[in-house]
């Protein structure tokens, strides 16, 4: 099974080895990793006054990073944050990741085309606009849904992507910026249509947003994603009570504590990603992965540890907890 | 629940209602610190109290603030005649190499809402901004916010700028943050940590036993 197949058999919730595939959203630590700046981080400004020779090259340095991220961390999905992200140069980019790995990766990217909780600046205005103009607001949203369904076409017959990653954030630690009910009426229906639209051209879809999702979830899953990420323990999501009530209606992905890995102890690190494991793993239809991504300023070796965990849980058991205690 | 149109226009976020309410009240006479002690201020209370309840989310704290300070538009040059005061001043900002704004801008929206004046510093403040800040403004507080772990430190960098420059004793520090906690709030010497915008309210007036 390639890792493709593996991940993909995690999303259609099939039964799968003890140990359940793995990716991350990110991977920001490129630099310590590897000595290469992540694509995301790149300032290519330029890039239009460059060769196109030089443009290929650049192409390939970035397919060659992602290709190596997945490979030394054993990611069975590689999420590609194109840069720049024109649809020419994301189609590109598709291009040489599967001219050099073929199918052995699932292949996804950003998708999403809904309203995420606004950064500072607009909060004040889009809070405004909920109240004033509804309807304005809601005629954006079909808008903003019908155009990432076009280009999703586009992206279907041009081939090599296997799905997509709905990434708008809904949700502080505390709870959703939006009520539930604001959120059945500016978010769902719309992500709803998107998700059916995806899906309906073949797509794979994995809806993250972190935080406290527990007064939204029910509406997540009702919109048919196949995949939930990233289940967030800072939020008090606990994988154990999704696991009993969705488990049987959607993949879950994540779960290990983010807030750990950056200034936990190893103990507590070990302990969640065990949590996550036994709880999300059983009968299939988990992906293991962290509570958000590993991003800049994360300790590496933090990250190592974890996967430590998750190498040894397929070779001892979820029952065995000496030698994983003490990776 | 108090019943007033201003009361009820500020807990439901009605900023024309708000104003409308103020002109006629002052029309009637009204004292113009009355109003904003007597109905404005208690309205964001409970605004404040449905949030922590879960009753209300940002958004109905966010147009609150706004019906809030639609009728203190009005209200703001009559206090300054009568030489009325806000409840305290406070100086807010995200601390060196920390972008996230949304807590920092809530909290300020919140505390304008419950009375007090708001000095932004915006995102990204070093030590040195903060304390030229409190030498300018004087203000009561000074509350600063991190999202990151990995900017956490500038919350006590900052603490340890102001006590060098001999301007700590002037002035309480609050702070707040998705990764902050209590204990680091005491470990570094701050004098207040609270994790919801409400709560900084609630804080900052204790501080000032107001």
């Amino acid at each position: 099974m390639t890792p493709r197949e593996h991940f993909i058999s995690a999303l259609m919730r099939q039964p799968v080895s003890l140990r359940p595939p793995h990716f991350e959203l990110v991977f920001f630590l490129t630099m310590e990793a590897f000595g290469k700046v992540h694509p995301s981080h790149r300032s290519y400004y330029q890039w239009d006054q460059m060769q196109d020779s030089e443009r290929l090259l650049h192409l390939n340095d970035m397919a060659d990073l992602y290709i190596a991220t997945a490979e030394r961390y054993q990611h069975s999905a590689i999420f590609l944050h194109p840069n720049p992200g024109t649809e020419f140069e994301t189609q590109r980019l598709i291009e040489l990741v599967r001219e050099k790995t073929g199918d052995r990766y699932f292949l996804m990217m950003h998708g999403d085309a809904t309203f995420s909780i606004p950064d500072g600046t607009h909060m004040e205005q889009f809070a405004y606009r909920l109240a004033d103009e509804p309807e304005s607001l809601k005629a954006e949203a079909e808008s903003m849904v019908v155009a990432a369904l076009n280009r999703a076409e586009r992206q279907r017959e041009h081939g090599g992507l296997d799905g997509y990653a709905l990434c708008a954030d809904y949700c502080f630690n505390t709870g959703p910026f939006l009520s539930p009910r604001q959120f059945s009426e500016f978010i769902t229906p719309y992500l709803a249509k998107l998700i059916q639209g995806y899906r309906q051209l073949g797509f794979f879809v994995i809806k993250h947003t972190d935080g406290n999702v527990n007064p939204i979830l029910d509406q997540l899953v009702q919109c048919g994603p196949h995949a939930i990420h990233s289940l967030d323990p800072q939020g008090g999501v606990d994988i154990a009570e999704v696991k009993k009530k969705y488990g049987g209606e959607v993949c879950l992905i994540g779960n290990v504590n983010c807030g750990l890995l950056d200034s936990g102890t190893d103990q507590e690190v070990v302990e969640s990603t065990l949590y996550a494991l036994r709880n999300g793993s059983p009968g299939g239809g988990y992906i293991f992965s962290t509570s958000n991504c590993i991003y800049t300023g994360m300790k590496l070796a933090r990250y190592d540890l974890m996967r430590t965990v998750w190498q040894k849980f397929e070779a001892t058991g979820p029952d065995n907890l000496a030698p994983i205690n003490n990776p | 629940m108090i019943d007033n149109p201003l009361y009820v226009a500020v807990l439901d976020g009605d900023a024309r209602g708000a104003r409308s309410a103020v002109e006629q009240a002052l029309a009637a006479g009204a004292d113009p610190q009355d109003l904003v002690s007597s109905f404005m201020i208690p309205a964001m209370d409970e605004v404040g109290k449905r949030f922590d309840e879960g009753e209300y989310f940002v958004p109905e704290l966010l147009i609150s603030a706004r019906a809030m300070k639609s009728g203190m538009e009005l209200l703001r040059p009559l206090l300054a005649e009568t030489g009325a005061k806000p409840v305290g001043t406070v100086v807010v900002g995200t601390v060196r190499g920390d972008l996230h704004d949304i807590g920092k801008n809530l909290v300020a929206s919140m505390l304008e809402g419950g009375g007090f004046k708001v000095i932004d510093l915006g995102v990204d403040v070093g030590p040195d901004k903060f304390t030229a800040a409190i030498t300018e403004h004087h203000p009561d507080i000074v509350a600063m916010s991190a999202l990151l772990t990995t900017t956490m430190p500038g919350m006590k960098a900052t603490i340890d700028e102001l006590t060098r420059a001999g301007i700590r004793d002037t002035v309480k520090v609050m702070i707040g943050g998705a990764p902050v906690t209590k204990r680091y709030a005491m470990e570094i010497g701050a004098d207040a940590f609270s994790e919801s915008a409400s709560g900084a309210v609630r804080e900052a007036k204790s501080l000032l036993n107001a």
